[in-house]
């Protein structure tokens, strides 16, 4: 990583120079206000939308283990290749931008300074990927969250969000166990792994309407498994899940506590917790102590133009 | 077919084998395999289990740590930590195991082979954050906050506890805490010969694993107060655990 390829990557990231018309960028869908998602159900692309809803992109440097909900990339310099070529995202193609990027006013210089190219013909795609990488990568978020300020003994949580705290981890065998640390786990709040959390009702290992991982990996019991996404500012990340199904997080918080839909391969965390409605908001309550609203706000993931 | 043996996880002083740069070498792969009741386990099929009730495994792994070749009383150091993932769906995956591969050993007449399961005291200190991306131990979905733990083994999967074809119950067994760590050997003539490959199978039967688990009362343990049935997982390793050629 370097301060050139980094500031290349951001305002990459940032224009529509990427797609076929130049309407969409990757902050379209990803904004940084609302923690690099876009507040939809599934994304609104150049020509139309998307099959699933945005992912937030905070931390995302340390997804290693797959990457998109079905964990179909295997890391960022593939990743960030796709969307240009996506032909409901941005639909242009990579040849296209190579012309457009190397035509550029600025960018040779950019690329230049990033990379130590001595002709523009040395600008292409996988420059370009490993510059958005590298900015992708510096979307870290986590340090200024109540949940981290209490991990490091600075402050102390609310009575209702340390319950919650303690029914998340199941820390406090008195308390029922939430068990949601077992799928979202610290510090990232997600883990490297693949889970059916109960949203899909499917008689046996093939009826899925979504299959997720299993249509990746080709393995039946993979289907209906998707990646956690981070906890992390929850309160801007609305809607959730993998379809935007749910618009609040009382609405997460009840499907949890039902056990969610049966399905054979439906994790063995997921059936009815027996949460009374205190329990619940104490829940919520944790749920939002994750929230770090200085992401949202730090100018080095802002607009660059 | 021969036994695994529990050993009391005491430090003790053995030597080691030196590998000399200009030994002939030769590959040991070892093949861990899942079975139940002696034939291969897949997950998602369903088998008798105690009394009237049946049982469906969904997820099957574990660490296995410091994995040595014996000699005599010396040991020959192949592998520190390794996630042997036994989770298959399909019969010809589980019939073949997970297979884990060391090359570079020294050829010889080797007396057997040792290993622990979990992870071991001096690397459970630490956190997946200690690791690169590539260690099995630094997947978070392996570490238990509430235990401070690494999770030394996941045994999950569903019950139909009244035997009326109903899976009703889900389970999820994971063991972990310093406790908990088995460490084991194996008396197995082991020849590795000069770029050849010998092959080992480490089977696990899970209805040996499970003697005596009540599952139906515990069919979770998460509190380090609720250990009763996860003790007996992993001190039946000794009874579960065969090595053969
Ligand atoms: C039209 C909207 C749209 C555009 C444009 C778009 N994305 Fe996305 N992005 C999504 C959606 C939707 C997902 C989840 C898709 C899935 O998992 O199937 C996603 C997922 C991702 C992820 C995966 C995050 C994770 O945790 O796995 C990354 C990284 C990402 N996008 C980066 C980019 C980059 C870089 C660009 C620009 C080159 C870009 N996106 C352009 C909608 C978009
Ligand atoms: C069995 C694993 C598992 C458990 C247990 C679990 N989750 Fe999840 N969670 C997931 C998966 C997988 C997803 C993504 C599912 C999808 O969209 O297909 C998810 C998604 C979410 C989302 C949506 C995030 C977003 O940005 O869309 C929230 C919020 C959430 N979980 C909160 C919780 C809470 C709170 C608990 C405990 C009450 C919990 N989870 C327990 C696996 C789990």
């Amino acid at each position: 990583m370097t301060v050139d390829g980094i500031r290349l990557g951001r305002k990459l990231f940032y224009d529509p120079i990427l797609s076929v018309d130049s309407t969409v960028s990757c902050a379209t869908c990803h904004q940084q206000a609302l923690s690099f998602t876009d507040g939809l159900d599934r994304s609104q692309g150049v020509a139309g939308m998307t099959r699933r809803g945005s992912l937030s992109l905070i931390n995302v440097g340390f997804h290693y283990d797959g990457l998109f909900w079905d964990g179909r990339s295997p890391n960022l310099e593939h990743l960030s290749l796709i969307p240009p070529e996506d032909p409901i995202e941005m639909a242009e193609t990579w040849d296209n931008v190579e012309l457009k990027l190397r035509n550029h006013p600025v960018y040779p210089t950019d690329f230049r300074q990033a990379f130590g190219i001595d002709n523009v013909s040395g600008i292409d795609r996988h420059l370009a990927a490993k510059a958005i990488s590298q900015f992708l990568r510096t979307i870290v978020s986590g340090h200024n969250s109540r949940y981290d300020r209490f991990v490091r003994g600075e402050i102390f949580l609310e009575e209702n969000e340390f319950n919650g705290y303690l029914m998340f981890f199941n820390i406090d065998p008195s308390l029922p166990d939430a068990q949601c640390g077992h799928c979202h786990n610290a510090p990232l709040m997600a883990t490297n792994d693949y889970f059916n959390n109960g949203l899909q009702e499917s008689p046996d290992l093939y009826s899925f309407p979504d299959p997720g991982l299993g249509a990746i990996t080709g393995i039946a019991s993979d289907n209906g498994r998707f990646k956690p996404p981070t906890l992390r500012n929850l309160v801007f990340t609305a809607p959730y899940m993998h379809d935007g199904r749910f618009k609040t997080l009382p609405e997460v918080v009840d499907h949890y506590a039902s056990g969610g839909k049966e399905s054979p391969n439906k994790s063995s965390f997921m059936f009815n917790l027996v949460l009374t409605e205190s329990q619940k908001a104490d829940i919520l309550a944790f749920l939002l102590t994750l929230t770090d609203s200085t992401t949202l706000t730090n100018p080095a993931f802002k607009n660059p133009f | 077919m021969r036994p695994f043996i529990l050993l009391a996880v005491t430090a003790f002083v053995v030597g080691f084998i030196s590998c000399k740069e200009d030994n002939p070498e030769g590959t040991l792969t070892l093949h861990f395999k899942a079975v139940y009741d002696g034939q291969p386990l897949q997950t998602f099929t369903t088998h008798p289990f105690e009394g009237i009730q049946q049982i469906q495994f969904t997820h099957l792994s574990m660490m296995v740590a410091d994995l040595q070749l014996v000699k005599g009383s010396a040991v020959k150091d192949l592998d520190d930590i390794e996630l042997v993932d036994l989770s298959f769906d399909n019969l010809a995956a589980a019939e073949a195991g997970y297979t884990l591969t060391i090359p570079n050993v020294a050829t010889g007449s080797y007396d057997g082979i040792k290993f622990g399961l979990g992870v071991p005291p001096d690397l459970n200190q630490k956190k997946p954050a200690d690791f690169s991306s590539g260690s099995p131990l630094s997947k978070t979905g392996y570490y238990w906050v509430a235990w401070n733990s690494y999770i030394f083994s996941k045994t999950e999967g569903r019950l139909d506890t009244l035997g009326n074809g109903t899976l009703d119950l889900g389970f999820a067994m994971h063991t972990g805490s310093d406790a908990l760590y088995r460490a084991g050997q194996g008396t197995i003539p082991i020849v590795i010969e000069e770029g050849k490959t010998t092959n080992m199978n480490v089977l696990l039967d899970y209805k040996d694993l499970l003697q005596g688990v009540d599952i139906k009362s515990h069919p979770q343990n998460h509190t380090q107060s609720d250990t009763s049935e996860i003790v007996k997982i992993v001190n039946n390793y000794g009874t579960s655990i065969t090595l053969s050629l």
